[in-house]
């Protein structure tokens, strides 16, 4: 997998670019190792004299009949989790509403957004957080619609993570009270598995995409509170049936609203943005 | 797709917790729901720790229920002095 498609490639790395300023640093360096797992070689005999001091260790550990075996019971993700959970502190300490955008590539996040920007004047600030394997064409894009935002390139990476996203934050210095959009990268399965400390997830999907989008993508529907149908205004013309699509949303999340828009006719806009102003004013109370 | 990443994780977890010591087998639990493919795991998991201390050590698999998603155990080496 990863060796054909060239995401094992170590000169991928992951970097943030601020698109007001121009500034562009390493969030992460890319490449297989993982971090700490260097600074840990096989010293020839040194280790050896030191993996019974225990001092200061309390990692439960049992000594079995081979090697020494470690109960861990740790989470994968739980570093991941734990920056997640900093950003969510951070977001409701400041009323910050984040919103973690998800599709396919080409449904439509930054023409939606585009659209929000300019009409979503209850916010008292607005900030967009790209994520795309490469370019900072989106983030162009928002600049221009008159948002402020920056770019993150995941290089091989095929999602956001909460440590982009707690590094993207910093160089924004968003106001409080500020409607924060995160744009993850377009793709349907990955970034359903990691939590970035947004309030909520909001999936995208476009009538060219099909009716069954939802039943072929369960786990991203099932993640999503609300789901964006959009390029409604051409659903006529690619024969979408929209019923049927709503019928398939509900199967996979029951609990989920659905809104059918167009962000480039205009079409569903009101109930949009009425959605997401209902979610500001009640996250601010909340906050208070 | 994204399992490159998750043997990234697990092996800095791991790495961490061995303190350079020489790894036999990490044993991780994955439920039905947490879209984890387990061969794709494998194959990153071998290009991941290659030529670092976990070079060579086993990545075993439990079943568990729902999203779970835990390194569960691992084994040190047996020791050869």
């Amino acid at each position: 997998m990863c060796g054909t498609c060239g995401c094992s490639d170590p000169s991928n790395n992951v970097t943030l670019t601020n698109v007001e300023s121009g500034d562009s640093i390493v969030v992460r360096e890319g490449g297989l190792v993982p971090p700490g797992s260097q600074a840990h070689p096989h010293e020839s005999g040194g280790h050896r004299d030191q993996h019974h001091h225990h001092e200061g260790d309390d990692k439960p550990h049992v000594h079995g009949p081979n090697g020494e075996v470690i109960s861990l019971e740790q989470a994968v993700l739980s570093k991941n989790d734990t920056i997640a959970a900093q950003n969510r502190g951070w977001f409701e300490g400041r009323e910050v509403l984040a919103l973690n955008l998800v599709s396919s590539p080409g449904a439509g996040k930054t023409t939606l957004l585009e659209a929000t920007i300019k009409a979503a004047s209850f916010a008292n600030d607005l900030a967009v957080i790209e994520g795309d394997q490469m370019t900072t064409n989106d983030a162009d894009r928002i600049k221009a619609a008159g948002a402020r935002a920056v770019q993150i390139n995941t290089g091989a990476g095929c999602h956001l993570e909460a440590d982009m996203v707690a590094e993207a934050v910093k160089s924004l210095q968003l106001k409080s009270g500020a409607l924060l959009f995160i744009e993850n990268v377009g793709n349907l399965v990955c970034p359903s598995m990691f939590d970035l400390g947004e309030k909520m997830k909001i999936a995208v999907i476009s009538v060219t995409e099909g009716e069954d989008k939802p039943l072929k993508y369960p786990h991203m529907f099932r993640a999503s509170s609300c789901v964006v149908v959009n390029k409604i205004d051409i659903a006529e013309a690619v024969e979408f049936d929209e019923a049927l699509c709503r019928e398939n949303i509900a199967q996979v999340n029951p609990e989920a609203r659905i809104i059918s828009v167009s962000a480039k006719s205009g079409d569903g806009m009101s109930e949009w943005l009425g959605f997401l102003q209902e979610h500001y004013s009640d996250f601010r109370q909340l906050a208070e | 797709m994204h399992e490159l990443g998750l043997s990234r994780s697990i092996a800095a977890i791991v790495s961490e917790n061995a303190n350079g010591r020489a790894v036999k087998r990490v044993c991780v639990a994955i439920g039905p729901l947490a879209c984890v493919e387990q061969r794709s795991l494998l194959f990153c998991w071998d290009l991941v720790t290659e030529s670092t201390g976990l070079s060579g050590a086993v990545l075993e698999f439990v079943d568990a229920d729902g999203d779970t998603f835990v390194i569960k155990e691992f084994e040190f080496e047996q020791e050869t002095a």
